[in-house]
């Protein structure tokens, strides 16, 4: 009541002055400086006097100024307030500049908002502006190289693969050490509904779980990084999170906006060197290989199975709305053609949105619904291809002199690389995926303060993948002379309930509470079946190939196996929640929560956990003392301390599982342990955020400390057992991540033509594992992992998970050089050989604006790490030569001779660090053009344009899957799906 | 309505809501796995988990990298050079040959692993009701992981059925080890059927007790083992027994043992793991034996990948049959020489690939009588010289040592899972036990004419004289543990077999070693972080 009060005081002392001093009035637009889009209700007001107003929906305004006005001030939520001199003129347009400074816009914490001022723990949001452009395909590529200490690494050029997300570094030593992310409300499992295939050549790379969330619908995306503010999300906070929140309608005229855009592959973003025919030559002469292998002719193998490969993407969107009802949808129809011949991604999205509200606004109903579908088209690229190779090993690995086709057949040579066209030609795998992520909610606000709220959000996903690998193929066991065939489904069921009750309320005119208590029930359930078989009739030889697919007459196969079915344990987690921020004289605010979950997957003396936090923060530029200074104007200390939990294990470890398996066999699987609880993750974190001059110079600094103890384990079960894993929490071992973050951006030059900014961020993280001792025997773990794969280095491993070490420390034989004879020498033992995991990110991005011309950047790298590289190591080593394969230049001119023998040494070990220029974009935002077209914009953007390396392989941004027994491995490369550039053009408009 | 009266209503329906959303239990649903208490509702479970403990047989006896491996591999019989880029495989299979293989050894683990999978899966049958029948093919199928960990380990954990799997099991060792072994087969033996195969048979008790009488003195002394009367005694009443039963008889064309119709020809199954040829729904397949030893050329559909090139013999071993000059120019007509070398036209495999099964030396051709090439276009000729270091870097790195095609290889299902049933306990194995007993308890002339009527069923001459064993030349072909090299080499019983002959601490081709602490293989590493009840082997 008392502000309200105050409020009514200012409206009666300021009326008199707007009727007594006018004296002219001052008329125009306020735009965005990006692409000239009308920022609808932005505040003008006059600098000195308490008039204001507000812009109308193309952004236009009209105010009446006292004579004595010399300057008005803009401001817009996400926008760095302007003050813009009125001397002498009666009409001014405004192009605002973005900000991410703003202290009151709200910062999505989960469960309700935050104003940013009130931040006391460490979360990156980012705007739609602020996100990485060029040819995106899923909502974590949006992040790249944006936010300090959160690593993406693209793992596969495969258009739609999944990437290695981290935040923080590595935190797990199990297989998902991915941060949980939240769409709208609804926290997602992290699985895809494509069905995982087996087939003749390895395991293929994953599908990104998010790529049937349009990144044109995003409007922006927090990252949750220390325990404090992920304790929110409890048991499945410990890997950070990240919550994206979907485009929403604004109050105003309806709007249709489009946007188009066409890509090219451009080329590898670098090659893998392998000799070309000349060389090739000379280095058979060189070491007195047989003329033979010479075939005559010149064939660059690695170029014939990529494709120049077009992309075409068309979004639109339509919006509109009013006070009490507003909308927005939007639908994306895509087209990517991979970088090897036969890829693609096919995406097909809609996202519709609504917020309605009745009963004088007092009840709102809110909804969100993205339904769509994606289709992939893989090749047989695969992450642990042995000896018979697969696309991109046997293209390396292909005698350049050797021409792929003879007689328009494919040709194939006696030396077991196999063919790569024909690889690509035979093997088809083609998946389609079903998704749908819809979520409503109802909240009432009954009291003043007091908004309930109702959510219910549902993840729902089917896919369908069917695999052709023909027979007529020569060279592979169980596939040439009989063909292949496998088809697969999966489901994917996720759903949420959220209850909350939400309290606002200002304690007197110097405490300020916000509060939100709820009650969550969660579960996810995932099924799926396949089917396989081997022994067709048709496709058997090259030139009696038909064009029917192997999938459409399976009962035709010799030897089917029956459809495999699984139903994976359900997991339901079952919480309550509760946050609570104080906030005294905008000096000194708290936030306290505490969150219970109860969790299905746990044992059954360990149902319940409990994860509190605490955040303190000094707005350290608003005390007294601080008022004349003119350095900063922000600056503020934080500290908050968190537990968070990590479920990440499979479902159903905690009991005896027996499965009805084929053979009529009923094993028992799992041994099971009742005991099983979550790992918890207690992180401490200081922060300091500061604007210089006048906010146009702000960022922030951060460490923090992650101590990950009670570690899920999946140690070897006390034999005799069934199964050689089993699950326990290692109560002892620690995981500590630790490390700083340093953020920095600057708004250098602001004015109506020019703009430029500039953010840069830089992230150091060390990681030990400590005490990672057995319970039983006090050893210490010896967990070795990451597999080396190819002929000849069959079972080696060269990471090992132990104690006082990196997480996946490289655990290899030494090398020591070339004896007399050419023969590489390795030391008997392997030993500790280097860190996988990178101990340094950065990120630089920036946006430079002349007129309506932008310039926008974006590169990022890691540094500190060591790659190993398995495809030199298998692939093109000097032994293929006497066998007449390829092999790589650094083989050649290494000294070694042909017979020196294949091995895992350190030898392969290379320096990973990487720069890499993301993107650029340049954009000419036209504005409008007639009386329909409005803020009609065009762009040519390059993304993966170089990179800056000293790794020979593809490209250093790598993490191929080589897990072994679950155990995860990090930083190998083997046989990728090479990375092209790609030039986008594109063009965005409303009407 | 008016405000104050809506407030309760809608309230209510919250109520309603939450309600339907409401406290669950958090039991978790398994979905597609059955607990312990579903198990022992269902009705015909128990077979199901005994039909899980026969499967535990495959991976460990099929595949080339497991039991087989430890057993031939470690022995005079067989070995794995490293052939330039192939095979080297961080080196552990040249160091299982040369016996300097330690505790961290992949092998040794994923055996130790496999046996204890098998321990367990058998006497967790003991705890869902089992039929009289059902409990003593449990117990025979944990006395057969229970002789192999003893055999391989010295020691081997133990646990009651249902006992708690996250405490550590009790270890057993010595004597109190194999007696147990033993009273456990005789408890079993009654119950069991009569009729020998895949099901364990009342023969397959006699086979395993032999085994276990056989070795009982070398299992409690590997480096000097004893035989008591009373044991060799066993073996021969228990080896009558199977010998005069009628069930059995030597197969005349000793690879009729092997063929991938072997269930039909073979007369000689006692304990066979049967496969069907292209399901893999028995998860087995014998076709490891020949793909791991057969050249990447030896069957023109699969070129250039149609073996491995790896798995040879020794030309040593080879000198034990006795064939005269080295085997340089090896080219056996189809009457002389002892029928388990082979080399002869075999319908099935030479009129499809060219392959004549056995021991393959020399020129290789395929099933039109052309001469086969290597990959480089050298002859695919077989030569019995390996290089000392088991690192082949010459221009014949792909063709040298002899090669070993034991199972015949299953053309219709060459790639596998392949048809071929396999031979875990033979006739001729419980054969020569007999006579090997009667050896060691002094009727020498007895066991000299066992082996020579086996011989002469063979196509071998018979042997004038024979000894046990000759301690200064492991391949004396006049010894009974040569005859059981030619009789049983690659059936994963050779280590056992010259440990109970005290040849195993001997030096042969590419194997220096005489230490006595290789008699045992390591506790792994692994096995060790987990049960602080086991210890390690002296000398690692």
């Amino acid at each position: 009541m008392r502000i309200l009060k105050i409020w009514l005081c200012l409206l009666v002392i300021g009326a008199p002055s707007l009727i007594f001093a006018q004296s002219k009035t001052v008329t125009g637009k306020i735009t965005d400086n990006r692409d000239e889009s009308p920022l609808v209700e932005a505040t003008v007001s006059v600098v000195g006097k308490p008039i204001t107003t507000k812009t109308g929906p193309d952004g236009s305004f009209s105010i009446n100024l006292p004579a004595d006005a010399r300057s008005l001030r803009i401001s817009y939520i996400g926008f760095t307030d302007r003050i813009v001199s009125v001397a002498g003129v009666t009409s001014i347009d405004v192009a605002m500049a973005a900000s991410s400074q703003n202290l009151t816009e709200v910062v999505v914490t989960g469960y309700g908002g935050t104003r940013r001022k009130d931040i006391t723990g460490s979360i990156v949001s980012l705007k739609a502006k602020d996100f990485n452009q060029g040819l995106i395909q899923s909502p974590d590529q949006l992040l790249q190289n944006k936010v300090a200490g959160l690593e993406v690494t693209n793992t596969s050029g495969q258009p739609g693969a999944a990437a290695t997300i981290q935040i923080r570094g590595n935190s797990s030593i199990r297989s998902n050490s991915n941060p949980l992310f939240v769409v709208d409300g609804v926290p997602l499992d992290g699985s895809s509904a494509r069905p995982n295939l087996g087939n003749a050549f390895g395991s293929t790379p994953s599908s990104n779980p998010l790529l049937f969330i349009d990144p044109n619908s995003i409007a922006q995306i927090e990252v949750l990084k220390d325990a404090a503010s992920a304790a929110i999300y409890g048991a499945r906070g410990a890997n950070g999170v990240i919550i994206i929140t979907t485009k929403k309608g604004s109050a105003g005229p309806m709007q249709i906006e489009v946007g188009a855009n066409y890509g090219v592959n451009a080329g590898f973003i670098k090659r893998f060197e392998v000799l070309d025919a000349g060389e090739y030559r000379g280095a058979l002469k060189k070491f007195n290989q047989p003329a033979t292998f010479d075939g005559g002719t010149s064939t660059d193998a690695l170029k014939a199975i990529t494709q120049v490969g077009f992309t075409q993407n068309y979004s639109v969107a339509f919006s509109g709305g009013n006070e009490v009802g507003k909308f927005r949808a939007s639908f994306l129809g895509s087209h990517q053609e991979g970088f090897l011949k036969k890829t693609a991604l096919d995406k097909y999205l809609g996202t519709i949105g609504g917020n309605y509200k009745f009963l004088d606004k007092k009840l709102v109903i809110d909804f969100n619904i993205i339904a769509g579908n994606y289709g992939e088209v893989l090749t047989s690229v695969s992450n642990t291809a042995g000896s018979t190779g697969n696309i991109v090993s046997s293209a390396l690995s292909w005698n350049p002199t050797e021409p792929l086709t003879k007689n328009g057949l494919y040709n194939f040579p006696s030396n077991g690389s196999g063919n790569p066209l024909a690889f690509n030609d035979a093997y088809s795998d083609k998946s389609s995926v079903n998704a749908f992520l819809a979520n409503m909610s109802v909240s009432y606000t009954f009291l003043k303060n007091l908004e309930y709220k109702f959510l219910y959000g549902i993840n729902y996903g089917t896919g369908i993948r069917k695999i052709n690998v023909e027979g007529w193929l020569p060279g592979i066991p169980n596939l040439s002379t009989l063909g292949n065939a496998a088809i697969g489904d999966a489901k994917l069921l996720t759903q949420t309930f959220t209850h909350t009750l939400n309290y606002t309320k200002d304690l007197g005119s110097k405490l300020s509470l916000n509060a939100v208590a709820g009650y969550e029930y969660w579960n996810s359930d995932f099924s799926g079946g396949s089917i396989d078989a081997r022994g067709f009739k048709t496709n058997l030889t090259q030139t009696t190939r038909t064009d029917i697919p192997y999938t459409s007459i399976f009962q035709n196969a010799l030897t089917q196996n029956p459809y495999n079915t699984f139903a994976n344990p359900t997991s339901e987690i079952q919480s309550v929640f509760a946050r609570a921020t104080l906030n005294y004289l905008d000096r000194y605010i708290v936030t306290a929560s505490l969150r219970r979950d109860g969790s299905s997957r746990f044992g059954a003396n360990n149902k319940y956990g409990n994860f509190p936090a605490v955040g303190v923060k000094w707005a350290i530029s608003n005390e007294d003392f601080m008022k004349s200074n003119t350095l900063f104007s922000n600056l503020g200390l934080r500290a908050s301390f968190g537990l968070t939990g990590n479920q990440e294990f499979p479902a159903g470890s905690s009991q005896e599982q027996f499965i009805l398996n084929t053979f009529t066999t009923f094993p028992q699987i799992v041994n099971g342990n009742p005991n099983l609880k979550w790992e918890s993750s207690a992180t401490y974190n200081v922060g300091l955020d500061f604007a210089l001059n006048k906010g146009k110079i702000y960022g922030s600094i951060d460490y923090y400390n992650k101590n990950t103890s009670d570690i899920l384990f999946q140690t070897n079960a006390i034999q005799p057992a069934p199964a050689s894993i089993s699950f326990v929490n290692l109560e002892d071992a620690n995981l500590i991540n630790s490390g700083v973050e340093i953020a920095i951006g600057a708004d250098i030059v602001q004015t109506n033509k020019i703009t430029w900014d500039v953010n840069a961020n830089i992230s150091f993280n060390t990681n030990d594992v400590k005490n990672f001792t057995d319970p039983n025997t006090n050893r210490d773990n010896f967990v070795p992992t990451g597999q080396i794969n190819g002929q000849g280095v069959s079972g080696t491993l060269a990471q090992v998970i132990t104690n006082n070490q990196p997480v996946n420390a490289y655990y290899l034989k030494t090398f020591g050089g070339f004896d007399s004879s050419g023969k590489q020498l390795l030391s008997a033992d392997p030993s500790f050989a280097g860190d996988p995991n990178p101990q340094t990110l950065a990120g630089f991005s920036t946006s430079l604006r002349y007129n309506k011309l932008t310039l926008s950047i974006n590169m990022g790298g890691a540094f500190g790490f060591l790659i190993y590289n398995n495809t030199a190591t298998a692939v093109t080593n000097i032994a293929g030569l006497a066998q007449g394969r390829n092999i790589d230049k650094a083989a050649l001119n290494s000294g070694e001779g042909v017979s020196s023998g294949v091995g895992a040494s350190t030898r392969f070990l290379e320096q990973g660090d990487y720069f890499k220029m993301r993107n650029a974009t340049i954009r000419y935002s036209v504005g409008n053009i007639g009386n329909y077209v409005k803020n009609f914009s065009a762009f040519v953007s390059g993304s993966n344009l170089f990179v800056l390396t000293k790794f020979t392989g593809f490209d250093p941004e790598v993490n191929i899957d080589k897990s072994s027994n679950s155990y995860p491995s990090r930083s190998i490369e083997y046989v990728p799906y090479p990375t092209p550039r790609v030039i986008t053009f594109g063009l965005n408009f409303s009407l | 309505m008016n405000r104050n009266k809506m407030f309760p209503n809608f309230a209510l329906s919250l109520v309603a809501v939450a309600a339907m959303t409401g406290c669950t239990k958090l039991n978790e649903n398994l979905n597609s796995t059955l607990t312990s208490a579903e198990v022992s509702a269902t009705p015909g479970s128990t077979a199901g988990l005994v039909q899980a403990a026969y499967a535990d047989l495959t991976g460990l006896l099929h595949s080339q990298d497991q039991l087989f491996s430890l057993q031939e591999n470690a022995t005079d019989e067989s070995l794995v050079p490293t052939r330039g880029g192939d095979w080297d495989d961080n080196g552990v299979w040249r160091v299982v040959h040369s016996h300097n293989w330690n505790a961290d050894h992949q092998q040794v683990l994923n055996v130790f692993n496999g046996l204890n999978k098998l321990n367990f899966n058998a006497t967790n049958v003991l705890l869902f009701k089992p039929s009289a029948q059902q409990a003593a093919e449990a117990r025979f199928l944990r006395a057969i992981a229970l002789y192999h960990l003893l055999d391989l380990y010295g020691q081997y954990p133990f646990r009651e059925p249902g006992e708690n799997l996250l405490n550590a099991p009790v270890v057993r060792t010595g004597a109190v080890a194999i007696d147990f072994i033993i009273a456990e087969l005789n408890a079993a033996l009654p119950a069991l059927p009569t009729t020998p195969g895949a099901v364990a048979s009342q023969d397959a008790a006699r086979f395993l007790l032999m085994r276990c009488f056989l070795n009982k003195g070398a299992f409690l002394n590997k480096a000097t083992p004893t035989f008591a009367a009373a044991d060799m005694q066993q073996v021969i009443t228990l080896g009558n027994a199977i010998i005069t039963s009628g069930r059995y008889s030597i197969t005349p064309n000793y690879f009729d043992n092997f063929s991938p119709d072997n269930g039909a020809k073979s007369k000689e199954g006692i304990f066979t793991y049967v496969n069907t040829g292209g399901v893999a729904a028995n998860n087995g397949g014998p076709q490891a034996r020949w793909n791991m030893t057969l050249h990447y050329n030896s069957y023109t559909p699969l070129n250039p990948n149609a073996g491995w090139n790896g798995f040879s013999t020794v030309s040593e071993f080879y000198s034990s049959f006795n064939t005269g000059a080295t085997p340089t120019a090896f080219g056996p007509s189809d009457t002389l020489f002892d029928g388990r070398i082979g080399g002869r036209f075999y319908r099935g495999a030479t009129d499809i690939s060219g392959l004549r099964p056995g021991f393959l030396v020399g020129q290789q051709f395929n099933e039109l009588n052309v001469a086969t090439k290597d990959r480089k276009g050298n002859p695919l000729a077989y030569t019995p010289a390996i290089a000392a270091n088991m690192i082949e870097t010459g221009n014949n790195l792909e063709v040298t040592g002899i090669r070993v095609v034991k199972y015949v290889p299953d053309y219709e299902f060459y790639g596998g899972p392949a048809g071929n049933d396999l031979m875990i306990f033979r006739f001729a194995d419980a054969w020569l036990m007999v006579a090997e007993a009667r050896f060691r308890t002094g009727d020498i002339p007895g066991s000299l004419t066992m082996v020579n009527q086996l011989r002469a069923l063979r196509n071998a001459p018979p042997l004038s004289s024979m000894t046990l064993a000759n301690p200064n030349k492991v391949n004396d072909p006049n010894t009974l543990i040569s005859e059981r090299g030619r009789e049983l080499y690659w059936e994963s019983v050779r280590r056992t077999d010259l440990i109970r002959f005290n040849l195993f601490s001997k030096p042969w081709q590419f194997k220096t070693s005489t230490d006595a602490k290789n008699l045992l293989f390591p506790i792994p590493n692994q096995a060790l972080a987990a049960n602080p009840n086991l210890k390690q082997n002296t000398g690692y």
